[in-house]
């Protein structure tokens, strides 16, 4: 009879579950695919380059597992507010404590189990293509990456479980605490909290402290190395904290003295945050911080996306040299949007190499210009012929279009009548510099795989600045993509932490519109209301974890060292993802609105 | 068109509740009734009668299926959507049983929202809020939380705010339904002097005799119409309150 009745309350409400099944499901398929990306052995070692980056994996599978915790906490606190009064009722109609007790756990248990399901599912899917989509888009390949992989399944369904069933005695728990009335009038009670000046002051003090200091941690970290992080961490956290719980009841109380107050919804409003940001303190700083976290991996991911090149344009002049080049090669030479390009014909005999300096004189070898730290800028030039005898035949680059087994050979410059006489093996090579790297990616992997097979220096090698990008790629490409992926994992996650923890107040908010409805406010003032205060509730957040990510950032100068830099670029990285973050807020405001208006005319 | 001194008039009003494709109810039969300026009435009638329906159509809250009403020379039936919102603000205070008041602010926010909402400068409306607490003794209670009152101290809040703007009528559904005696004779007594004071006038739905007393007319409604009518004269309450009995025992029969 009861398992009936609940079973009715479900039906009533099947549209908000709906909501929760899918951000549930959807949770649990972005963590599969992160475990089977995190925990594919084949894959990992597959990817040389991507294993040096598993100790990110690990920093991303603890963040992710901390989300997925938090996530599941506040999507049981919006299930039990939608349920807390049904059983508040079953329990006064005289259904045992204990009989209710199993009902609520058997309906957490269940939801969870069958969002679990699902979600693996979803990831499988996504694992197969959104996975591949995403690395498509950077231009990585990753080897070795199948959609299922079972220990990541088992993963997965372990975590989602044992986290349902802790969920499921929590609520078991709060039920068989709190008493039949208090269900039942749930939502009626406010709590007001009170301002203590003394207090506040202290708190918002510490609070920028531990600002400080977690932001100079990040900063420091060459000083620090890996205690950066969990130092930050803590003292972020606090921080944020206790400058919430310190500045935003003020802010609100004094703002509700103001003549402001008193017009329209405004004082409502006001009202509504006040009784509300309390609770919202811890979620507030937790959402702040995956809000930074999803942000910075996003931002770095993308740093690395655009910087690289640039980075691998210091290692040379060229990108690529091609030596004696086959018809094949020509025509992927003829796809490359070249800036420059040179052809020079060599004659190698001994350990010399000889330049036609007529050929020299037509096309100035491009040179670099070195820092006097000896680091290399990102600027070229060239020098007469008579200057490029004297010190420009030392330049690496120049070098390095004539190696052999013996290493480079020494290079020099004839005059046309000499070169003609000169004896030796005839080589010609052309250098060719493209303008962007990313761009020609394709012809230029091709023409370093044939210029491989029949050029390679020692070790397998090709000369010019491709082959660095290429394995710079292939180094940082694991960074790029688990910035990218956590990026849009934690975003899916915060933004629905914070959807949940908000619509968990929809319920009791429903009463509050009807009363104002009656009172003959418009519905377009409510409807405006309302998206206030959500919007509210979503920029506290957003605009600490900008700041946070602005500060964090510190964190991966050493690891971007100039030319590159994690600050270059990030306005259009900060526009998509806040885009996104706005359409979170757009569906969560549409939600609300959908619980929570009052029908126009009746009920 | 109606007489200046007629604050609420009703012609042939009906309510059919349902879709013409389900089971249809029809809880209100061809109502004609009017209120004139000041003056204070009372509606009775057993459970399910239809009194609730009724103050629903002239508060705007429900639309009729036929019929008019005209409130303060407005007529309801024809207003949609922002109008209805705004009759409701200005022309219309109601108290209802379960107090309706929002708990996320003070007594005084909750009196100022009708105030707020027509964009009343901050000064004259805190005045307006200390007349009206004054007249109704919650002056000191306006900076506690509805959590924090009493009913019988809820529902002079939920009274003041109903007030505060001097709607054109006051409207009320069973609004001591949730009180003990000694509050619900308060609050009616509350209602009496407003009534007499500020000429405001005041409509009650009920089904509690004692309360009725309180009116200078009564209509009784059975099965969605209005069955007699009775009015109080000169005679004083307690014999009003008996000849309300009388009525009620031969109207139930
Ligand atoms: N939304 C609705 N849909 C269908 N029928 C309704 C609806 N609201 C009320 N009714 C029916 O209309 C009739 C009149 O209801 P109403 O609420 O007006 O009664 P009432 O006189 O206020 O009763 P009470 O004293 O119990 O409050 C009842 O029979 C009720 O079942
Ligand atoms: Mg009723």
């Amino acid at each position: 009879m009861l398992g009936k009745l609940a079973l009715a309350g479900i039906k009533n409400r099947r549209r908000d579950y709906l909501v929760l099944l899918a951000g549930l499901t959807m949770s649990a398929a972005i963590f599969y695919m992160f475990a089977n990306l995190a925990t594919n052995r084949a894959f990992i070692k597959a990817n040389a380059v991507v294993s040096q980056a598993s100790l990110i994996f690990g920093f991303g599978a603890v963040l992710l597992i901390l989300i997925t915790v938090v996530y599941i906490m506040y999507a049981n606190s919006f299930l039990l507010s939608m349920r807390q009064h049904d059983y508040g009722l079953f329990m006064m109609l005289g259904a045992t404590r204990k009989r209710v007790g199993e009902l609520v756990f058997l309906e957490t248990l269940i939801l969870g189990t069958i969002a679990t399901a699902i979600g693996i599912v979803l990831g499988l899917l996504m694992s197969k293509f959104l996975v591949g989509f995403l690395l498509n888009m950077l231009g990585l390949h990753l080897a070795h990456l199948t959609a299922a992989y079972v220990p990541a399944i088992i993963a997965t369904a372990v975590l989602y479980v044992g986290l349902f069933i802790l969920a499921s005695l929590f609520n078991l728990v709060r039920l068989t605490r709190t008493t039949v009335l208090n269900l039942l009038h749930s939502d009626e009670q406010a709590n007001q909290p009170k301002v203590k000046p003394f207090r506040q002051l202290i708190q918002g003090t510490l609070g920028i402290v531990f600002l400080a200091i977690g932001y100079w941690a990040l900063a420091a970290i060459k000083v620090l190395q890996v205690m950066a992080i969990p130092v930050a961490l803590v003292t972020i956290t606090l921080g944020t904290y206790l400058l919430f719980r310190a500045t935003i009841l003020v802010i609100i109380r004094g703002l509700r003295h103001t003549a402001w107050a008193k017009k329209h919804l405004n004082g409502f409003l006001l009202g509504q945050l006040n009784f509300r940001v309390h609770n919202y303190t811890r979620m507030l700083t937790i959402v702040s911080l995956l809000f930074a976290m999803a942000l910075g991996a996003i931002t770095v991911g993308s740093g690395y996306h655009k910087q690289l090149p640039m980075m691998a344009k210091t290692i040379g002049t060229y990108t690529i040299a091609v030596h004696d080049k086959t018809p094949v090669e020509q025509k992927l030479m003829d796809q490359l949007h070249v800036a420059y390009t040179a052809t020079y014909t060599q004659k190698r005999q001994g350990k010399m190499v000889y330049y036609n300096a007529d050929e020299i004189a037509k096309q100035p070898v491009e040179q670099q210009r070195y820092k006097k730290s000896g680091q290399p800028e990102a600027q070229l030039y060239t020098q007469s012929l008579k200057d490029f005898k004297k010190s420009g035949t030392q330049d690496m680059d120049f070098m390095a279009l004539a190696l052999g087994k013996i290493g480079a050979y020494t290079p020099k410059i004839l005059s046309a009548e000499q070169f003609a006489k000169q004896t030796g093996k005839t080589v010609t090579v052309t250098t060719i510099r493209v303008k962007d790297l990313q761009q020609d990616k394709k012809p230029l992997k091709q023409l370093n795989k044939l210029e491989n097979k029949r050029f390679a220096a020692p070790d397998g090698m090709t000369v010019g600045s491709y082959q660095g990008f290429e394995m710079m790629n292939g180094f940082f490409g694991g960074l790029e993509f688990m910035g990218y992926f956590l990026g849009i994992a934690f975003l899916a996650m915060l933004a629905s932490c914070l959807m949940f923890k908000i619509l968990s107040g929809a319920p009791g908010d429903q009463r509050r519109y009807r009363m104002l409805y009656k009172v003959g406010v418009r519905q377009n003032l409510m409807r405006w209301g309302i998206a206030k205060e959500i919007g509210i509730l979503f920029l506290i957040p957003g605009i600490m974890g900008v700041i946070d990510v602005l500060f964090g950032l510190q964190m991966f100068k050493p690891l971007m060292s100039a030319p590159m830099s994690p600050y270059l670029g990030i306005g259009s990285t900060f526009l998509i993802f806040i885009g996104l973050y706005v359409i979170y807020y757009l569906i969560t405001l549409a939600l609300y609105w959908r619980i929570v208006l009052p029908k126009t005319t009746t009920d | 068109m109606t007489t200046a001194t007629t604050v609420v008039d009703v012609h042939g009003l009906e309510k059919t509740y349902g879709k013409a494709n389900e089971r249809q109810y029809r809880a209100l039969k061809d109502i004609n009734f009017s209120v004139a300026e000041g003056e204070f009435v009372g509606i009775m009638g057993a459970s399910g009668s239809g009194k609730t329906t009724l103050l629903n159509m002239l508060s705007t809250l429900d639309t009729p299926t036929k019929g008019d009403v005209i409130v303060n020379g407005h007529d309801v039936t024809k207003m949609r959507g922002n109008q209805l919102a705004d009759f409701r603000a200005q022309e219309v205070g109601f108290i209802f049983q379960d107090f309706n008041l929002l708990e996320s602010l003070t007594a005084e926010e909750n009196i100022g929202l009708p105030l707020a909402l027509k964009g009343t400068a901050s000064k004259v409306m805190d005045q307006a809020i200390h007349e009206v607490a004054e007249t109704l003794s919650i002056a000191d209670l306006l900076q506690k939380y509805p959590a924090e009152l009493s009913g019988g101290q809820k529902q002079r809040v939920a009274a003041a705010r109903a007030i505060v703007h001097h709607p054109s009528i006051l409207m009320g559904d069973e609004p001591t339904g949730a009180l003990d005696s000694t509050s619900a004779r308060e609050l009616l007594d509350l209602l009496t002097t407003i009534n007499q004071k500020q000429a405001m006038s005041v409509l009650l739905v009920t089904h509690d005799p004692f309360s009725a007393s309180f009116c200078q007319r009564i209509l009784f409604i059975k099965d969605g119409q209005i069955g007699s009518e009775l009015k109080r004269g000169s005679q004083d309450r307690a014999a009003f309150y008996q000849q309300i009995l009388t009525e009620l025992g031969t109207f139930n029969e």
